[in-house]
């Protein structure tokens, strides 16, 4: 096997399925850096922000415009989530949480079966094969998806460092009840994890269904290797999901050529299973933003 | 006085035991089928087809004693945990005396193992077809009205030798379908002297298949034949494959010939796809059939639906035959489709019924075929390969 066919069967279409991951991911860990739960739901969320950006184009509106809409959307209905059913339980342990969002998942999940149906659906009909830019073979949709996860962490990282808002949230995930003391508002913190985490994890099923195909298991398929991709980086750290995502991304592709296909789905898992043994912290020594 | 009293106590009983009978249960027909998963696009028709069965015993006169045959739809969901659920809530809360279902070999299986063979019921899979539900060690309870894919794929490997497809790469789902599917057609393309120049499984829902076809190309083969479904992970590899120009020809098993394929890849870019499908054998009993589908409302050239129609008509025809008793309804299936007897056709309750109460043989002419059971509870099938041409499949040729 050549140099070429490396790059463009199995690195490209990693690091393009890493940089959805990494979408995901970034959420995942905000909310266990913030809210210190796992949140199970964040794969059905994902599918529905892929059906809602779907309604959108059906609707007419190019998907350029339809992706900012269906993060907003998204933002709102997982800030609607937190105050309809997390927020009540923010005082009991963090177990009841992890599962009331097991059922929300489900819940998410009926609602895109009730809406949009099982079948599985694209936003646009036909195929787009590849350009060859000096023998390597990219979408558009490709670059894309890339470009949009480098801008969203710089966007993330620099909200993060210098703004008064990003300020506060590492101050709540550093030490919830020191920055309660001086006077950091929880409530805005959390509403704002929510529009972070909602939108991005919105981003990463439109990504996923314009690079695949939109059905309604699509976001539950792919919660192990974001939630491997998270403790891979360190939970806590923005930076470790995206590489912790592209990892993943690339594992699956290239274990291909070691191990039987049937085990691809497996790579998450092993992963996952390995740094839990080994680094627990992961490898960013994660634990705050 | 006493007699009185009797008299009173007796004509009192009388009155309970006739208000008592109009009230008397529903018989119930467990219709377990995927409607979520990824076959969910072809279930409905399915269940449809079983429903409209049940219908039209109900307008000629009921079951038994003019009770109403009911179908309980349950989702199996494609799945071995689905179907065993699906199953365990038909048969123990819902009580039903048979099975029509489940859709998947895996749900099939399972739901068989853990379910209705121990607790003794019947059940019939209208489009189960792994040959791993031949070997089931299930009382004789198990049956399918669609042939086993040990038929399918020899039938398909035959046919493509013939036609020409000399070396192949097989991608297949790693389940029981898929897997039965793949082995039985490698196994006859071989012998026929063609070459299989890839054969790997792969897990259902990732989002990139690239690395897989890739691996899969690297043998040489110009033609890809996938053993998947075609709403759920087959159309993302066939996708991927005609996106990235990985091979030149693709082949389908009958879960690939789906709707979707064309509506969501456009039938100009599945110009070198066939498919193959099990199809009805001409027969009266079908036309019979389409006929009385088309004015459900159906659409009799969707997959699997004569098949579930016939599961659910004999399991109907089984349970008058058995007079409503659980136990009996799998021998009873064996005697009401034996080739002796007097034929009935689709949609022939009244006549079937009458026959049954004088105690005369009877036996069934399914829509999609005799359905004389072999000793495993299979039946034999024919096959055609399918193309696409504008937004449907039509048929290339028949396969032997």
């Amino acid at each position: 096997m050549d140099m070429l066919e490396l790059l463009n069967f199995y690195i490209i279409p990693g690091l393009v399925l890493g940089s959805i991951y990494a979408l995901g991911a970034i959420g995942i860990t905000l909310i266990y850096a913030i809210l210190r739960y796992s949140h199970l739901a964040h794969g059905d969320l994902a599918t529905l922000g892929a059906f809602i950006a779907l309604a959108l184009v059906q609707a007419g509106a190019p998907l350029l415009v339809a992706l900012p809409a269906t993060m907003a959307l998204t933002a709102l209905i997982a800030i609607g989530i937190d105050k309809g059913f997390y927020a009540h339980l923010r005082d009991r342990p963090k177990i009841i949480t992890v599962m009331s969002s097991l059922g929300i998942a489900l819940m998410i999940r009926a609602v895109v079966q009730v809406v949009w149906g099982v079948d599985a659906e694209t936003y646009s009909r036909g195929i787009v094969r590849p350009e060859v830019y000096w023998g390597l073979r990219i979408k558009d949709r490709e670059l894309w998806t890339l470009a949009f996860l480098i801008a969203a962490v710089v966007v993330l990282q620099l909200f993060l460092a210098r703004s008064k808002w990003g300020k506060a949230m590492r101050a709540m995930s550093d030490n919830p009840n020191l920055a309660l003391l001086s006077g950091i508002d929880n409530r805005k913190v959390i509403m704002l994890t929510w529009i972070i985490a909602g939108g991005l994890c919105a981003a990463s099923g439109v990504f996923l269904g314009l690079n695949t195909e939109l059905k309604s298991m699509m976001g539950w398929g792919m919660l192990l290797p974001m939630f491997a991709a998270a403790v891979l980086g360190g939970v806590g750290r923005v930076e470790g999901a995206v590489l912790g995502g592209l990892i993943v991304g690339l594992a699956e592709e290239l274990s291909v050529l070691v191990l039987p296909g049937e085990y691809k789905a497996a790579m998450a898992f092993a992963i996952l299973l390995f740094m839990l043994l080994v680094r627990p912290t992961g490898l960013l020594r994660g634990k705050v933003l | 006085m006493k007699t009185k009293a009797l008299a009173l106590v007796g004509g009192l009983m009388a009155a309970t035991a006739l208000a008592a009978a109009p009230a008397k249960a529903d018989v119930k027909i467990g219709l377990l089928g995927g409607v979520s998963g990824p076959i969910a696009a072809m279930a409905p028709a399915m269940i449809d087809a079983a429903q409209l069965a049940f219908a039209q015993v109900n307008e000629q006169g009921g079951i038994l004693a003019g009770e109403k045959l009911v179908g309980v739809v349950g989702d199996s969901a494609c799945s071995p945990q689905g179907g065993t659920d699906a199953a365990t809530k038909a048969v123990n809360i819902e009580g039903v005396v048979a099975v029509v279902g489940p859709h998947c070999s895996g749900a099939v299986l399972a739901a068989a193992g853990s379910v209705t063979v121990p607790a003794g019921i019947a059940m019939v899979t209208p489009s189960g077809t792994s040959p791993e539900i031949s070997g089931l060690d299930d009382k004789d309870t198990v049956f399918r009205t669609v042939p086993s894919d040990d038929y399918q794929g020899r039938a398909l490997a035959r046919t493509l030798k013939e036609q020409g497809y000399a070396k192949v790469a097989v991608a297949y789902l790693n389940n029981d379908y898929g897997t039965g599917l793949a082995n039985a057609f490698k196994a006859e393309f071989e012998a026929q002297g063609g070459e299989v120049a890839g054969f790997a499984a792969h897990e259902a829902d990732k989002a990139s298949y690239r690395s897989n076809l890739a691996d899969l190309s690297s043998g040489g083969a110009d033609t890809l034949v996938i053993f998947d479904y075609g709403d759920g992970t087959g159309l993302t590899i066939l996708r991927q494959a005609l996106e990235n120009g990985f091979f030149e020809k693709f082949v389908g098993g009958d879960g690939m010939k789906s709707d979707a394929l064309f509506k969501e890849l456009g039938s100009d870019n599945l110009t070198t796809f066939v498919a193959s499908s099990p199809v009805g054998e001409k027969s009266d009993a079908l036309d019979v059939f389409n006929e009385a589908f088309k004015a459900a409302g159906g659409d009799p050239d969707a997959i699997f639906v004569n098949t579930s129609y016939d599961a659910a008509f004999l399991l109907a025809l089984a349970v008058e035959k058995a007079g409503g008793d659980k136990a009996g309804v799998a021998a009873a299936l064996r005697e009401v489709s034996n080739g002796e007897g007097e034929a009935i056709l689709p949609g022939e309750w009244a006549k079937a019924k009458a026959l049954i109460a004088e105690g005369k043989a009877i036996d069934y002419k399914g829509a999609a075929g005799d359905h004389n059971f072999d000793a495993n509870g299979d039946v034999p099938g024919t096959y055609a390969l399918f193309k696409i041409e504008g937004d449907a499949f039509t048929v290339v040729s028949e396969m032997k």
